[in-house]
């Protein structure tokens, strides 16, 4: 098949491997400062070109985030939710381990398929994507539209809190910290945070990957309605192809994050399946 | 949204900090659904709940009349128990706003989901 993307992507042309017939993840070296964004659409927010200046401006970090993660999500939910079935061994030992009747919540839950992992605990989802918490509601899991870097819950009720694959698609370090101290807040003392990101380290992205900002492009498989038209050029046969924003953590990096919250210490961080992890306790 | 969840929101508009709790449940359809009962679990939640919420969220929406004050222990509190939770866990509302008491912002809840984001100026 041809790869024909719209001269916008060029730059992700170059770099990802649009041959590539398996759809979903498609993993490539995109520095986020060589994407050069779409100029129509809805986001005319963004300045032309994606570039430091957006990852250290609130305002603008936002909006790139909308983008480049929220509009994403939305559109690639039912078949990113099929690629979503089978919970990593770390998170499953941490929900595992809970009291039974604990109160969890999932912040940035996706599909919820960490939700009824341990059915003793009662969880309670957030995702900034609508699409995903309907598909979560669907299956009976309790959950509604959120965003981490603004919780609408009281502080100090949680007993534990996860936040898998989230916080690495914020776009700054700022950003970053702030998601990590909200969760904490909802913690009661005692009460327990797991937080996966991707790490730099991981093989898929080569040994000499030192970009830590990148985007990585998802191929929406040509079967699957979008839930929106409006984030991603699209012909009728091929696969669209969507961006979403990464930033991958180094070595000690979410120990560097942690260090900066008040009122946590670290029970145990590690690395696991391309991820680092971190368990937190709140005092 | 159980009425569990309802009692662990808050409204988080920037700088609507005070009277801001509970969010006034204004729905147009509220509907019940069985789940499995469990006493240790509600005695658990209860230490998180706040009771004049639930009792008066209960009321309004014509769930339950709950007293006005939790005995001591719920050991052989079945009932009440029981009652509590078709409350928590029993009731969803499916259709309706949450309004804040305090600054009036309404956050819609549609089909049992929640929506809980604000715009940028208000975060």
């Amino acid at each position: 098949m041809p790869c024909r993307v719209p001269s916008e992507h060029q730059a992700i042309t170059k770099l990802s491997t649009c041959n590539n017939s398996t759809p979903g993840d498609v993993l490539s070296n995109v520095p986020a400062k060589q994407i050069t964004r779409r100029t129509t659409g809805s986001s005319a927010a963004l300045p032309a070109t994606l570039d430091q200046d957006i990852l250290t401006d609130a305002s603008t970090a936002a909006a790139a985030e909308n983008s480049f993660v929220h509009d994403v999500y939305n559109a690639i939910a039912d078949h990113f939710s099929d690629t979503r079935y089978k919970p990593w061994p770390v998170v499953d030992g941490f929900l595992g381990s809970l009291p039974a009747g604990s109160l969890l919540a999932d912040v940035g839950c996706g599909n919820g398929k960490y939700l009824g992992v341990n059915p003793s605990v009662m969880g309670i989802g957030c995702d900034r994507s609508d699409a995903l918490i309907g598909i979560c509601n669907n299956r009976g899991f309790e959950s509604l539209v959120a965003d981490n870097l603004s919780l609408p819950f009281r502080s100090g009720l949680f007993d534990a809190a996860i936040s898998i694959a989230v916080i690495h698609h914020l776009v700054t370090e700022e950003r970053r910290l702030a998601a990590m101290a909200e969760i904490v807040r909802l913690l009661r003392p005692g009460g327990r945070l797991l937080v996966f990101v991707w790490a730099l380290e991981q093989d898929k992205f080569g040994s000499s990957n030192t970009t830590q900002d990148l985007f990585v492009p998802w191929k929406l498989r040509s079967s699957t309605p979008a839930a929106t038209a409006s984030v991603a050029p699209s012909t009728a046969q091929e696969p669209r192809v969507f961006n979403r924003f990464y930033h991958l953590f180094k070595s000690g990096e979410l120990e560097m994050l942690a260090s900066r919250l008040a009122n946590v210490r670290v029970l145990r961080s590690g690395y696991d399946r391309d991820n680092w992890y971190i368990i937190l306790e709140r005092q | 949204m159980r009425l569990l969840t309802h009692n662990l929101l808050q409204c988080h508009v920037k700088g609507c900090s005070t009277n801001n709790y509970p969010l006034r449940v204004e729905a147009t359809n509220v509907v019940h659904k069985e789940a499995d009962f469990n006493p240790e679990f509600i005695t658990h939640m209860l230490q998180k709940i706040e009771w004049n919420a639930l009792r008066t969220t209960a009321s309004a929406l014509g769930v339950a009349e709950l007293p006005e004050i939790l005995p001591l222990s719920m050991e052989g509190q079945e009932e009440l128990l029981k009652q509590i939770h078709l409350v928590l866990m029993e009731t969803h509302i499916m259709d309706g706003k949450l309004v804040c008491p305090g600054c009036s912002h309404e956050y819609l809840v549609t089909h049992g989901v929640g929506n809980m984001l604000l715009i940028e100026d208000e975060v």
